[in-house]
């Protein structure tokens, strides 16, 4: 079987790019062919991983697999009535959150809303990578979408640490610094949270959207919580690890969310997870961390910070839940979904 | 405690009956209203390209970010045309919404002011 990928953008720390890579090295292993393509390919990528989507010219025989997560050009040829083809959708953020920080931005997210509900027509088969992005597939096509989630390789991470680390209450949110993922209320939390430990620390690891959003939430932390929380961007595998290792409890306040891969990383390090009930989140951690409600405010967040990081008994409990999760999400069963989902598609 | 649902319990008790935080503007557990305000709109109006912004982000790419420098040097007079024109347009558009802000609220406060004076005395 021959298989094509496509992929909106692609780029060196990109999510997206490497699910489509994760993807690959599986058909490779399956014996299937193929390349990958991208309209846009940012610098860093090493050379030949991709090809520009310009270049591409699909035979008939040749499935075609969109990886959707933003407007590109000339994508919708490409799928036009299509029937070996499929469309995952790795969501696409609402644009309101991004008007009053990168309008252009917000633009391109407004262009991709209606170039989804334009390829959801047109391609042979739906999927997203939660059921929160496949009921939005279905709501923009009036068809019927899979869920597929994204390819989880724990065995790929570096192991976990033994117990509840030492040092000062850390808390860690993994994820871009962007307006829809909140992590000023997540620094407005850890103020609260830190007027009762004054040695505790923030880390939030993630590429800000823009310099500009990057220095709004620095002065924010500066102003709230002067020494106490870390910004970090960049940092390699082993680096990320440590930040788990070392982490009390993973803080996730995000408003909007398809699927959230560090979630799955909180439960791998047994951290435990505090998050709000938004987007995908919900059906990512299920029972294995405390969800927050839409009537929920900082308070409570910084009182829920206060009982996780210091009861190692509820701190106990979550762990087993975690690995339950895991094992939903486990590398053979995701892969197991892709492939039947795949080889349906490509009977047709 | 054993229980996610317990712990979630445990901290809205005790939030209830925390103190009030001191003000917290702009901490609002939803995004309202994330629009730019007329000032940003203004503030990204006028162009101004810094060198600063001028880079490479490939492996040994300081020879790149030279060779770009130079180039916008040798291009400072037509990149300065092309900037002012573009100001001079987006400042303009932002005028022109800001002028529209302030017209709907006087139609606003005017509606208002309508409305309470149709209210029956009571």
């Amino acid at each position: 079987m021959k298989v094509t990928q496509v992929l909106c953008a692609a780029g060196p720390v990109d999510a997206v790019t490497n699910q489509g890579l994760a993807c690959r090295a599986l058909f490779t292993a399956w014996g299937w062919e193929g390349e990958d393509y991208s309209a846009v390919i940012a610098p860093g990528m090493p050379r030949g991983t991709l090809r520009p989507l310009h270049e591409l010219q699909p035979r008939d025989g040749e499935l075609l697999l969109l990886h959707y997560s933003g407007y590109a050009r000339g994508l919708e040829p490409l799928f036009s009535s299509r029937r070996r083809s499929m469309l995952i959708s790795h969501n696409i953020t609402p644009a309101r959150y991004f008007w009053a920080h990168e309008p252009v931005e917000g633009v391109r997210c407004e262009l991709a809303r209606d170039q989804l509900a334009v390829l959801c027509r047109e391609a042979g088969a739906l999927a997203g990578v939660s059921r929160f992005n496949a009921h939005e597939l279905t709501a923009c096509s009036g068809r019927e979408a899979d869920v597929i989630p994204v390819l989880f390789d724990r065995v790929a991470l570096p192991p976990a640490g033994d117990g509840p680390p030492a040092g000062p209450p850390t808390i860690l949110f993994v994820g871009r610094l962007a307006p829809h993922k909140r992590q000023d209320l997540v620094i407005r939390a850890f103020a609260r949270f830190r007027a009762a430990e004054p040695e505790a620390r923030l880390v939030l690891v993630g590429t800000p959207l823009s310099p500009a959003y990057g220095v709004h939430l620095q002065e924010l932390a500066d102003e709230l919580a002067p020494g106490g929380v870390v910004f970090e961007s960049g940092v390699s595998r082993d680096r990320l690890a440590e930040h788990y290792r070392s982490a009390h409890a993973f803080l996730c306040l995000s408003e909007h969310e398809g699927f959230c891969i560090p979630l799955l990383e909180a439960f791998h390090f047994g951290v435990p997870v505090i998050a709000r009930d938004e987007g995908a989140v919900g059906e990512v951690v299920g029972d294995a961390g405390v969800l927050l409600g839409a009537d929920d405010n900082l308070e409570v967040v910084a009182e829920l910070l206060r009982i996780v990081t210091c009861d190692t008994e509820l701190r106990g409990e979550l762990r087993p839940r975690g690995e339950r999760r895991l094992d939903e999400y486990a590398f053979a069963r995701t892969s197991e979904r892709l492939h039947d989902a795949l080889t349906t598609v490509a009977g047709r | 405690m054993k229980d996610p649902g317990e712990a979630l319990a445990a901290a809205r008790r005790a939030a209830a009956q925390a103190p009030p935080a001191a003000a917290d503007e702009g901490g609002e557990w939803h995004l309202q209203d994330p629009a730019a305000s007329a000032r940003r709109l203004a503030e990204w109006a006028i162009i101004e390209p810094e060198e600063a912004e001028i880079y490479s982000t490939r492996r040994l790419g300081r020879p790149i970010t030279w060779i770009k420098q130079l180039l916008v040097k040798l291009l400072r007079q037509y990149i300065g045309q092309i900037s002012a024109q573009q100001s001079r347009f987006n400042a303009q558009m932002a005028a022109h919404v800001m002028r529209l802000e302030e017209r709907v609220a006087v139609l606003e406060e005017a509606a208002r002011r309508h409305d309470a004076d149709d209210q029956p005395p009571r």
